[in-house]
């Protein structure tokens, strides 16, 4: 753990730091060093996700040419592991989107280093998550009839069903996490733009819309930054609701209750946070940014984790008591059978995952020990997408008529899909990586010591 | 109606094979349009099928060229229905396995070569001094007369599943072999020894219908109590209100012990002295392992209870004591002198199985010239090979089979000649003495068939051109039926100005009667109406030793492969085996208690071995059966039969020796069995999930002593429900006194909704099989099945409650306030202003988030899309659109039928309101119903079913709470356990629950109601 110390060891907010970048020039070096020279670990890293991709695809076309029935779902279990993942990655997206909107509004420090990266995490996890909703129908090619485009069949869409919220929810959380993002990496791809030369140059020129820091603009971008900030900020909580609905809009026992809501959006925020912490860990390390990312944010993290988490419990916990409470013979069906059934695994582990393994967290040493911090992370993840399957899969295979009642295992196409979802989002991920600075610098500047006195950025 | 075939080969459009991907059409407009089709209007056939030991009058619809399904008969005197069978039979009228043409000795070979093929054969052997005979299953009418005229006066007409038993034992009780008449309608009382009557094998669906009415109050002041005696109790046992499982073989025991004991009561013992000479009670307890106070019991009941009637053992009563069983009831019904039972049954000619073996005897000694085997049952394959048949049919001079689908039989002869079947041919059918169903065909033969009567007489013109009598196979049935006929097809003056009558022919009056009789499908004789006494000879029943050994192999006939003629209908493979939701395969049942001593669970490969040989069956845990009982099916376990019945279950056969009854007829029973585990899974796929429906109110129980007096009339309320669970009504909206707190959707006109009476339904599948037919539903096969997506937009629900079996047939519910059309994004499921929750399919993306809503799981999803094999495709309803892959589907009520019939009445002027007896049986399922148990109408209608069977005390709605407001009521199953207060109705304890562990032992009940009910 020592030689870890030496890379993390240091809180930024104390100037005798040993680490602490002293100028705006080394500010810029550090952090674009990284960019636009693909190294041996970055190629190798490319060639596994896009190879998942691929496999992905594959397994894709075999579900467009024969069906469905390559996939697992079965009657009465009719939402798979796509929907499950699905909500997982909605999740993930929303840590992004608190991080840069609602903590950027509150002032709090923490935020700069992480908040670049966690937004790229936001668009390209809503990126992932959209291929679910297309990916699961059992006509895909028919999936532009969600949209609400004139047509002589006088053909319309129906606003009462919460899939069609979804995609009024998604599209807008999309857009404008999409824009908030570009709205933030336009100075850095100034300075991007400023330190290239030739076609790459022309480039990030054309994408930097002619940015070139001066007061005025400044001033107009604050006030379009503050703005996209409130305006992304209430989509954090509205998103996830939305989403909640898919489920609790449904008579199904397990899914219909009004708990839903904030009990997804805090699983959301849970999930996202952790994966925050799995994503810029390996990078910090990698990518040497340990002056600008550090323990101190992913101790914030931990905490932010911590305390969602407790909400988590209490959530799960109060499903429990309401359907022991409300006398209703099918919530405490469903869910005695989710704690002692077919799925009692997926449960459980569900529970150590998000009740159980962050509570090491409490411990001061735990949080600021890397590998506590990303293994715990990782721990998070897993049962964050157990939670949705949990959800997903055990109301429907015990539904109201016994009869009907059978289980649901995925097949390797679906497992191929998740797959290949896992590498649509790394090879954004890395992409993004290397074509734009994954830590903000216009932003750490503002935390390093001017370099002439009264001078502005 | 339409006479016949000719119209048909005028076809108007070919369709291609691939039915989904590129559509090839060729059009070719009529060039004399024929006067009966209108194109897109069906034209309805009265005919006849066969569905072995029995006939079924149907009314074949007729679609451009093709049949495309069968609808009840309403005209004739048997009940209104179309049994399982008679849709499995059209399912065999397309099947892709079917005979292209004649064969010789396996090659494809001419019908101008094949028939003085034929004729040279007879005319040789007949040279040579040598027989022809005859084997074949039951045939009655005018087809007799040919066969005989042909075989010299013999022919073995002989069943598998046949009642040579019973003519037998009439034999001997009344000097006839003809059978006994049944009249179930009156009886208060039906015992049972094993006969499943209730859309088995047995009875067809006559008897069904006829329970169904004796069951229903409404049709009187009583509810029939039904008892079998039977160490199982299968899909009609589950029906009964009292089960003795009594050991298997003892039946015949029982029944004698009961009649004594009746004789006794009734005052009449020693006018049957000598038939009740043999009867025990106490050596009949000893037998059969039931208490002398259960034998009592049944007497009690028999003797009491006004109208008693006793049925033999059909399959299961076929042990040792098959004979003896049979007249012990028929004594047991003479010594009531019940009404119910009495002369003119099924007249014959019913061969015994002492018929055959002498056949086989006479093959086997080469005396036997050339052999003619029918159509219909695979003998071969059915019967255990120590009998013979193959090696007998092989040692034949010539032997040619009349078997239009290849079987272990055909494969047997050297030449096949394939016959038309029941919707290419004419004939006629006596099906109850006096009571003759006529057939005529009702398309082109889709293969190159010919009629059995028309290859007769073309083989006999070939013998003997000069004494072969005139004209063909039609016009002999026809002339037959003219001169049976006498007065009721009178010659008029008229006739005699018609210049082109022929001076021999019929005349015009006469043929205009014999068109009134095949639209109307049957001609019933002064013979048929007056129901006349039988009257016992002298003797006595011989008892055989009482059955002893320890694992007896108990074999019965499962409704929809039967004796093994469906086994290649994939209907008859899909469709979930009513008791225990197997599809594709043989199982055996095994008593939980003898599973736990041999170690064995669901789906574990069992072996049964017995001196004639051994098999390797999946187990089914099933708590109907005795312990000392193991129960397998016959029918399954084909080879070379066709795509769908090859390899597809085991054959029991092969564990039986030729097993004969005191009087040669055929025993099915009486093998014992040793079973060892073979510690190996097998390939068992079951449609059930838990056997339990956990007290949520998806089979009801109401008294049947407080529903008898007063039917379901609304002013009434025949007792509560026994044992409601579920939550108790929101306050808010008891205070309102208001439905719900959201508007229900307006129907103007109709609101259309269904019936169905839990107490009349008996589990036959006939719904769900006419469902396949008329909506298009695609079959997926073992391995999908066994993925849990086989396509019924009827499942025939089973739940188990205190050893009470329920059967709830459950579709879409075509609810007011559909979970399923708030959610679709797309609008591809939506409310009609007539109540439906249609189905646009075209429009429908395939999100499936409808199905998750729905909380009845009544929804289908095509997770491929499905081919028909030639020319199966042929019977696909132009009305209906065959879906493609990725689209959800469901029952929308048969909406095609409601839009002809709400045509129809719209173009008649009928106020723009179809009456409600033109809706009661539109849809398929409620047309096939051989229960009455399915009835549609309009619920705004307040005098329909559906309306006014709300009202009644039966009534329910599973899951109520959900506040769907569906518009399917049920009618709960009236019990002869319960007591007619809401007390006392402990939920019995789950059985082989496929996914294990305890559901909720939560159930709040409403104030008064039972404990809640505990469960494992």
């Amino acid at each position: 753990m020592a030689s870890n110390d030496a890379i993390y060891g240091y809180d930024p907010r104390d100037p005798a730091a040993p680490n602490r970048p002293t100028t705006y020039g080394q500010v810029n070096r550090d952090i674009i060093r990284p960019l636009l020279r693909p190294t041996a670990l970055w190629l190798l890293a490319m060639a596994i996700v896009v190879g998942m991709m691929v496999w992905g695809g594959f397994a894709w076309y075999q579900q467009i040419t024969m069906g469905m029935g390559v996939a697992g779902i079965t009657h009465p279990v009719m939402w798979g592991v796509y929907i499950v993942t699905f909500v997982f990655w909605i999740g993930i997206g929303h840590a992004g989107t608190l991080i840069s909107a609602i903590l950027f509004l509150v002032y709090s420090r923490w935020r700069t280093g992480v908040y670049r990266a966690s937004e790229a995490m936001t668009v390209f996890a809503v990126m992932t998550a959209l291929l679910f909703p297309v990916l699961h129908l059992g006509r895909c090619w028919q999936a532009y009839w969600f949209f609400p485009y004139p047509n002589q069949r006088q053909l319309w869409m129906n606003f009462k069903s919460p899939l069609m919220w979804d995609v009024f929810a998604i599209s807008t959380y999309f857009t404008v996490s999409a824009v908030f993002f570009y709205v933030g990496l336009v100075p850095d791809i100034a300075i991007f733009r400023d330190h290239s030369k030739g076609l790459i140059r022309k480039v990030y020129g054309a994408m930097a819309l002619g940015w070139h820091g001066t007061d005025r603009q400044w001033h107009h971008y604050m006030a379009a930054y503050g703005f996209f900030a409130a305006f992304a900020a209430p989509l954090v909580l509205s998103v996830h609701s939305v989403v909640s609905w898919d489920f609790a809009m449904a008579p199904t026992a397990g899914w219909h209750s009004t708990i839903f809501p904030p009990y997804f959006v805090a699983g959301a925020i849970f999930s996202g946070c952790a994966m925050v912490i799995s994503l810029l860990m390996p990078m910090t390390y990698l990518f040497k940014w340990e002056p600008y990312v550090n323990l101190w944010h992913f101790e914030n993290l931990a905490k932010m984790c911590l305390l969602t988490s407790g909400i988590l419990t209490y959530a799960y916990g109060m499903e429990y008591f309401i359907a022991w409470y409300s006398q209703n013979p099918y919530e405490w069906a469903i869910f005695s059978w989710r704690a002692t059934g077919d799925y009692a695994w997926a449960f459980w582990l569900m529970v150590f995952c998000n009740c159980v393994a962050p509570l090491v967290w409490y411990s001061k040493k735990m949080r600021t020990n890397p590998w506590s911090l990303f293994i715990v992370a990782a721990i998070i993840n897993v049962g964050m997408w157990l939670e949705r399957f949990n959800i997903v899969i055990s109301s429907t295979a015990h539904n109201f008529d016994p009869q009907t009642w059978a289980l649901y295992s995925p097949t390797w196409v679906e497992v191929g899909v998740l797959i290949g979802s896992a590498g649509w989002f790394g090879t954004w991920f890395l992409l993004f990586c290397k074509t734009f600075p994954a830590v903000a610098i216009t932003e750490i500047k503002e935390m390093v010591a001017p370099p002439v006195k009264g001078a502005g950025h | 109606m339409g006479v016949g075939g000719g119209a048909t080969a005028l076809t108007a459009c070919g369709i291609d094979d691939n039915l989904y991907f590129t559509p090839v059409e060729t059009i070719l407009p009529y060039v004399v349009r024929p006067e009966a089709v209108t194109p897109g209007t069906p034209t309805l056939f009265a005919t006849t099928v066969v569905t072995g030991a029995d006939a079924w009058p149907v009314l074949a619809v007729h679609r451009e060229g093709r049949v495309i399904n069968v609808m009840a008969n309403r005209q004739t005197p048997l009940a209104a229905a179309v049994p399982a069978a008679a849709l499995l039979e059209l399912q065999r009228h397309y099947s892709p396995d079917r005979f292209a043409g004649p064969l010789d000795a396996g090659a494809t070979t001419t019908w101008d070569a094949a028939i003085p093929k034929l004729a040279s054969a007879v005319a040789k052997a007949r040279a040579e001094g040598k027989k022809v005979a005859w084997l074949g299953g039951y045939r009655s009418g005018t087809i007799v007369g040919l066969i005989q005229s042909m075989t010299g006066g013999e022919a073995v007409f002989f069943e598998g599943l046949g009642r040579d038993a019973e003519a037998a034992a009439a034999e001997l009780v009344f000097g006839s072999p003809a059978l006994p008449r049944y009249d179930l309608m009156g009886a208060h009382y039906v015992l049972s020894f094993g006969a499943d009557f209730l859309g088995g094998a047995w009875g067809g669906a006559g008897t069904q219908s006829q329970y169904a009415m004796a069951r229903s109050a409404n049709h009187g002041n009583f509810v029939a109590r039904f008892a079998l005696v039977s160490p199982h109790k299968g899909q009609t046992g589950a029906r009964a209100d009292d089960w003795y499982a009594a050991a298997a073989g003892s039946e015949a025991h029982v029944a004698l012990a009961v009649a004594k004991l009746v004789a006794e009561k009734k005052g009449v013992a020693s006018a049957f002295a000598g038939w009740l000479a043999g009867a025990d009670v106490a050596a009949a307890a000893a037998a059969s392992g039931l208490s002398e106070a259960a034998i009592a019991e049944i007497a009690e009941h028999f003797a009491t209870l006004p109208s008693a009637v006793a049925l033999p053992g059909g399959v299961a009563g076929s042990s040792a004591g098959a004979t003896a069983l049979a007249a012990a009831t028929y004594v047991l019904n003479l010594v009531t002198a019940t009404p119910a039972f009495s002369a003119g049954g099924y007249p014959g000619p019913i061969s015994t199985l002492a018929r055959l073996e002498a056949l086989v005897a006479d093959l086997k000694a080469g005396s036997v010239g050339v052999l003619l085997v029918d159509d219909g049952c695979d003998l071969v394959s059915l019967l255990p090979s120590e009998f013979g048949l193959a090696e007998a049919i092989r040692a034949a001079g010539a032997s040619f089979s009349f078997s239009s689908h290849p079987s272990a039989t055909q494969a047997a002869c050297q030449v096949t000649l394939p016959i038309s079947d029941a919707f290419e041919d004419w004939g006629d059918e006596e099906v109850v003495s006096g009571l003759w169903l006529v057939r005529q065909p009702s398309g082109a033969p889709v293969r190159d068939t010919r009629s059995l009567g028309d290859i007769l007489l073309a083989t006999w013109r070939a013998l003997d051109p000069a004494g072969a009598p005139a004209g063909n196979w039609h016009e002999r049935v026809r002339a037959a039926w003219i001169a049976a006929a006498g007065e009721m097809a009178p010659t008029t003056t008229e006739d005699a100005v018609v210049a082109d009558a022929e001076p021999t022919g019929p005349t015009p009056a006469q043929l205009r009667w014999w068109e009134s009789t095949l639209a109307a499908g049957f001609v019933a004789m002064p013979s048929y109406v007056s129901a006349r006494p039988l009257t016992p000879r002298e003797g006595q029943i011989t008892l055989p030793a009482a059955p002893s050994g320890d694992l007896a192999l108990h074999v019965y006939a499962q409704p929809f492969r039967r004796d093994g003629r469906y086994a290649n209908s994939p209907w008859a493979q899909e469709t979930p085996d009513p008791m225990t939701g197997q599809v594709w395969g043989s199982f055996v049942l095994v008593h939980p208690a003898t599973a736990a001593k041999l170690g064995v669970g669901d789906n574990d490969l069992l072996t049964l071995a017995t001196d004639k040989g051994s098999l390797d069956v999946g187990v089914e845990v099933h708590p109907f059966v005795r312990e000392d009982t193991v129960a397998l099916a016959l029918g399954d376990g084909h080879t070379g039969a066709g795509r769908y019945a090859d390899g597809t279950g085991v054959n029991v056969a092969a564990l039986l020796g030729a097993q004969r009854d005191g009087s040669g007829c055929l025993a099915w029973q009486g093998a014992r069995v040793r079973a060892t585990a073979k510690g190996a899974k097998a390939d068992l796929v079951s449609t059930f999930g838990s056997d339990d429906h956990l007290g949520r109110g998806w089979a009801e129980v109401v008294a049947a002593s407080a529903w008898a007096p007063v039917g379901d009339a609304a002013a009434a309320h025949p007792g509560d429900l026994v044992g409601r669970h579920g939550l108790p009504m929101d306050v808010r909206l008891q205070k309102a006194g208001i439905e719900d707190f959201y508007e229900l959707p307006e129907h103007p006109v109709y609101r259309f909704g269904l019936t169905i009476d839990t107490d009349a339904c008996t589990g036959c599948g006939a719904c769900a099989i006419a469902c396949y037919a008329e909506n298009n539903l695609p079959v997926v096969g073992k391995v999908k099945a066994k993925q849990g997506r086989e396509m019924g937009w009827i499942r025939v629900n089973r739940y188990i409650t205190d050893g009470d079996v329920h059967f709830v047939p459950l579709m879409c519910q075509q609810c007011g306030h559909a979970p399923c059309e708030s959610v679709c994004p797309v609008l591809a499921t939506y409310h009609t202003l007539d109540g439906l929750n249609a189905m646009i399919y075209n429009r429908c993306v395939g999100t499936r988030y409808c199905a998750n809503a729905c909380p009845y799981g009544a929804r289908r999803f095509n997770y491929h899309t499905y081919l028909w094999p030639e020319p199966l495709n042929l019977q696909l309803n132009p009305d209906v659109v065959a879906r493609t892959m990725g689209v959800m589907e469901k029952c929308t009520f048969c909406v095609q039928r409601i839009r002809r019939v709400k045509d129809a009445y719209r173009d008649r002027g009928f106020n723009n309101r179809v009456p409600d007896a033109a809706l009661r049986k539109l849809t398929a399922c409620a047309d096939a119903c051989p229960s009455d148990a399915i009835t549609f109408g309009n619920l705004n209608d307040e005098a329909s079913v559906p309306a006014s069977s709300r009202k009644s005390g039966r009534n329910y709605i599973p899951i109520p709470e959900i506040r769907t407001f569906p518009a399917v009521n049920y009618l709960a199953r009236a019990s002869f356990h319960h007591a007619p207060a809401a007390h006392g109705a402990g939920h019995g304890e789950g059985h082989g629950d496929g996914h294990g562990e305890g559901h909720g032992d939560h159930h709040p009940t409403e104030a008064g109601g039972a404990e809640p009910p505990a469960h494992h």
